[in-house]
């Protein structure tokens, strides 16, 4: 913490002491955009929410069933589960974002027409966007899923159905609830990935925050202090999901007392956790 | 058919849980192998109405895998089971085993019990809740109904206040007698027992094995894995002695403790005796 006060100590002095040469930087961007944002910061802040929570319960919810059907009996399903996986895990987000959206409108396979939803328009570039973010992270959440039920001892779903459950009544019931706890740790990360990972978008002008800040830049040419307040803004949104993120995991852990543990505190999540010497850090793979 | 007068542990499930028939198991030449690994060599056995059968064997006969195959957690590749009836896992079509339905081998399970080493209780649920969930889920009894038999189930193992409590603040043995009385609120027509004392700690064995012991008095008909002789000598009809895949010596606990005749018998019982 400290060391990072003294870093922007030593970056507003460089700057200041620059202001004679030819740069100019204007402070009042920075502080009007941190502290006074106008609606298009807003709008942005409540794009990039909005789209990273719905992006994330398609991912969730692809990653699950993709998770599943890669463990199927049936081969078919374990085929296609492994083709969407290879393709959207191998390629970047950055290709698939703009195929989906340019790519498969100039193609006129599908124009992303604006649809109404409740009464908000929904342009086309924001629902291939979430289109885009949420088909990748339900790849990469595969993984996750899978790794979460095969930590489960094969014990449970014996146990299910010794007592007659059919192999889904065991999941549903018994080994998705007990992986859903393994789960929940790595979910977190993936969703403070999926708050950042949203300002892509800028390559189809969805008017997110990055998006925001980066036609701001330009307007004013004053990229250090607007690119430096949309840092701010994103650092603020992932820093109030880490105290979320705790939270949750805090109240998990006391469903069952004694086995599952708390995970990191906040500290650890905000800068990072250096486990001690011979301490076993649980790992769980998944990210990109 | 007429049921008996309720016992004490099967009163808290409306009484003994009659099979239809009078054998309950038939098993005839059953065969199973692990990839090249001839794990059960034509392995028959018959249980009666009633009966209670204890399966010895030195580790790696294939006893866990004999029982496991009763209710098809695992598969066969050779013989027939029969449990009240009906073949177990398979259909015959035109004299081979065809694997069943889903369903349908779910339902074949119903009517079987089966009490696991390692007791498998499922840890985001509560005493209470590990009872009521396959009687709520699968047989539909209404949510009244099957926590006032959860309930009466607990009281006669002897953890009436442990309800509301998670397994992992249970004891092994408590857990063990929580997983009977799971596997009894399906009211089953058979209990498997697989070595249900083997993980717990010695003081703890016998609570267990009292649990079984009135199942066995009231009537409860059973195959129960284990090497526990003096609860064999109490309760069993019958002992069975497996050894590398087959059934080697078959008699009364009585003929184990004073005449076997198998000599891997003789130095398997002088072993754990
Ligand atoms: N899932 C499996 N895959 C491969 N081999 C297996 C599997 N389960 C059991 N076996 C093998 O089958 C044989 C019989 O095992 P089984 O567990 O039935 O023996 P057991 O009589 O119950 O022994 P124990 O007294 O140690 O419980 C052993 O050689 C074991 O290694
Ligand atoms: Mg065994």
């Amino acid at each position: 913490m400290p060391v990072g006060i003294a870093v922007i100590a030593v970056l507003v002095a460089g700057c200041s002491s620059n202001a004679s040469s030819t740069v100019h930087l204007n402070w009042n961007y920075f502080f009007d955009s941190v502290f006074h944002p106008d609606s298009q910061i807003q709008n942005g802040l409540w794009l990039t929410v909005s789209i990273a929570i719905t992006s994330q319960l398609i991912g969730v919810t692809l990653g699950t069933f993709a998770a599943l059907a890669k463990m199927a009996k049936f081969r078919p399903f374990r085929i296609i589960a492994n083709v969407y996986i290879w393709l959207f895990r191998g390629t970047p987000l950055v290709v698939q974002i703009v195929l989906f959206y340019f790519g498969l409108s100039v193609a006129h396979i599908y124009g992303w027409p604006t649809i109404n939803f409740f009464g908000i328009h929904i342009d086309g570039a924001i629902q291939a966007g979430v289109f885009a973010l949420g088909v990748n992270e339900g790849a990469y959440f595969a993984e996750i899923v899978r790794a979460g039920i095969l930590a489960i001892d094969p014990g449970q779903m014996e146990a299910a159905k010794s007592l007659g459950m059919t192999y889904g009544q065991g999941m549903r019931r018994i080994v998705l609830p007990q992986a859903a706890r393994v789960i929940v740790p790595p979910l977190g990360n993936e969703f403070n990935n999926m708050l950042k990972t949203t300002s892509l978008l800028v390559l189809i002008s969805v008017p997110e925050l990055y998006t925001v800040f980066n036609r701001k830049q330009g307007n004013y040419f004053a990229p250090f202090e607007f690119y430096l307040a949309a840092a701010v803004w994103f650092l603020l949104l992932t820093t109030i999901w880490s105290v979320i993120q705790a939270w949750i995991e805090r109240k998990l852990a006391k469903g069952t007392a004694g086995s599952a543990n708390a995970g990191p505190g906040l500290m650890d999540r905000l800068f990072g956790r250096t486990p001690a010497v011979g301490e076993d850090v649980p790992v769980i793979s998944g990210g990109r | 058919m007429t049921l008996q007068k309720p016992g004490d542990l099967l009163g808290a499930i409306g009484g003994v849980p009659m099979p239809p028939n009078e054998v309950v198991v038939e098993a005839a030449g059953v065969e199973k192998w692990f990839g090249r690994l001839h794990v059960l060599k034509g392995v028959s056995m018959t249980v009666k109405r009633q009966e209670v059968v204890v399966v010895i064997g030195a580790s790696g006969s294939g006893k866990t895998t004999f029982i496991r195959c009763m209710n098809h957690l695992e598969k066969i590749q050779g013989g027939r089971i029969f449990v009240n009836g009906h073949l177990i896992g398979y259909r015959e079509v035109g004299g081979k085993l065809v694997e069943d339905r889903e369903k349908n081998i779910a339902k074949q399970r119903q009517e079987i019990g089966m009490v696991f080493q390692r007791f498998n209780l499922f840890p985001h649920m509560t005493a209470l809740q590990n009872i009521t969930e396959a009687p709520l889920l699968v047989r539909k009894t209404p949510q009244a109904e099957a926590v006032e038999m959860g309930r009466a189930l607990l009281a006669r193992v002897g953890l009436s206040s442990k309800e509301n409590v998670y397994p992992n603040q249970l004891s092994g043995g408590q857990q063990q007698r929580v997983a009977i009385a799971r596997a009894l609120a399906m009211k089953p027509a058979l209990m498997l027992f697989d070595e249900p004392t083997s993980a717990l700690d010695p003081e703890m064995i016998g609570e267990v094995l009292e649990v079984i012991k009135e199942l066995a008095r009231e009537g409860m008909t059973m195959i129960v894995v284990s090497h526990e002789m003096g609860f064999a000598r109490e309760v069993a009809d019958r002992v069975v002695m497996m050894d590398d895949g087959q059934i080697i010596e078959e008699g009364t606990p009585e003929h184990f403790f004073t005449s076997p005749t198998h000599e891997r018998t003789k130095s398997f019982l002088s072993k754990i005796l």
